[in-house]
């Protein structure tokens, strides 16, 4: 499963929440990760988050997707995603 | 679940539960650990004890790779699925000398039938080479026959001298040329090329062993000699052809790699980064090809094909299920 996820979350936990998703996803742009994953592994990122985050005031969305190939990217200007070189 | 293949040069970090890198240019990059099964070394990196502790503990491999694209060696953490059970086993079969055969012959007869399938894709277009499929069928009946490790390793050779012969065949080797196989250092590209792709195989082999009961160290083809890997070099025999052999036509017909690609030094021809590059994507893209497997009645990837012949190798050994290898359809 391929996912894009954002956030926004108060201030206070911003760092927190990148901590916790830049071990699953690539980060992209501010409040902006995505990434191939595994159904457990999307489990277990969802449980570390519900940790930190308050419901009350912060938001996280994931777009799920069956791949990488099922939806297009297009950018402006630099072209980030994961990366299998380095 | 993703390789990473680092060709620049920094530093490797464990930074917020994660593996950071550093390049030259002080430039940090994040990779997701929890989608990471192995790391290539090519570049000039430095880490520390600390990645290491956090690589075991995330059940990582790290490959080493020199200037050349020379496989140095392999960071292989501490055994997670240890098993005496499995392992006094493995060392039975090893140590009895028609079990050892037995197995050795398996994975020599899946080599051959690959390459033979190899053969027959190209035979059509190409008719000088039935010759070479007759003379590989007839060594092939050899496998059978042979009564120990010895006989078996010189069927091999002749087995692969025959079909290394085809690949002159079978590329477009206008602009490269390959009259015999040669290692250590190769002489011409066409080697470069097989060499640099056996020891990509050989490590993501390795990379599917750790995730299972079995120890690399004893293979059954290959002799154990005190310091090398070998399982998983057995193991890679099956595959060769499937997945090295085949990057090769692929990147050549295409024209994807041509002699700018290649550099020369120590004696040898070895690929240049560009090369090195385009080779690794290619194979990346094949390992992640999906094909139906009969045993799990669905699609799966080259990469787990392999961990699926390391288990079947396991059933084997301790003695549930004869190993029949993986024979491309």
């Amino acid at each position: 499963m391929y996912i894009i996820m954002a956030y926004d979350v108060n201030e206070k936990r911003v760092a927190k929440v990148l901590k916790i998703a830049r071990k699953y996803l690539t980060w992209i742009q501010n409040s902006l990760l995505e990434g191939e994953i595994t159904e457990s592994k999307f489990e277990r990122l969802k449980a570390e988050l519900s940790k930190i985050i308050d419901e009350s005031e912060d938001s996280v969305v994931f777009y799920k997707f069956g791949s990488e190939k099922l939806f297009q990217k297009e950018f402006m200007g630099e072209k980030l995603g994961p990366k299998l070189f380095m | 679940m993703k390789p990473l293949y680092l060709f620049s040069s920094g530093r490797l970090e464990r930074k917020n539960n994660t593996i950071s890198f550093v390049s030259e240019n002080e430039e940090r990059k994040y990779i997701p650990v929890e989608n990471l099964t192995e790391i290539y070394i090519f570049g000039e990196v430095d880490l520390n004890k600390r990645v290491l502790e956090f690589l075991t503990e995330k059940e990582i491999t790290l490959h080493f790779f020199n200037y050349y694209g020379y496989y140095v060696g392999s960071y292989y953490p501490r055994e997670h699925y240890n098993s005496s059970y499995v392992l006094t086993k493995q060392v039975e079969k090893y140590l009895n000398p028609t079990e050892r055969l037995k197995i050795a012959k398996k994975f020599l007869i899946g080599a051959t039938k690959n390459m033979l399938r190899n053969i027959k894709e190209y035979s059509e277009k190409i008719q000088q080479l039935s010759d070479f499929e007759l003379s590989i069928e007839s060594l092939f009946r050899k496998i059978l026959d042979a009564e120990d490790i010895e006989q078996l390793m010189g069927i091999e050779a002749n087995i692969r001298q025959t079909y290394y012969e085809t690949f002159d065949l079978i590329v477009d080797t206008s602009n490269l040329s390959f009259e015999k196989r040669t290692k250590r250092p190769p002489e011409n590209e066409l080697n470069a090329l097989i060499s640099f792709g056996n020891s990509l195989l050989y490590t993501a082999v390795l990379s599917q062993i750790y995730q299972t009961h079995l120890d690399p160290r004893i293979g059954y083809l290959h002799t154990n000699n005190h310091r090398r890997f070998t399982l998983n070099l057995d193991i890679a025999e099956v595959f060769k052809p499937v997945l090295v052999d085949r990057t090769i036509f692929t990147l050549l017909n295409r024209k994807q790699i041509t002699k700018k690609d290649f550099v020369k030094g120590m004696n040898g021809v070895f690929l240049a980064e560009s090369g090195k590059k385009t080779f690794v994507q290619e194979f990346h893209n094949r390992l992640e090809t999906s094909i139906y497997s009969e045993k799990l009645k669905r699609n799966v990837s080259y990469r787990s094909l392999i961990r699926i012949e390391v288990y079947k190798l396991e059933r084997h050994i301790i003695d549930d299920q004869e190993y029949q290898p993986f024979v491309r359809k």
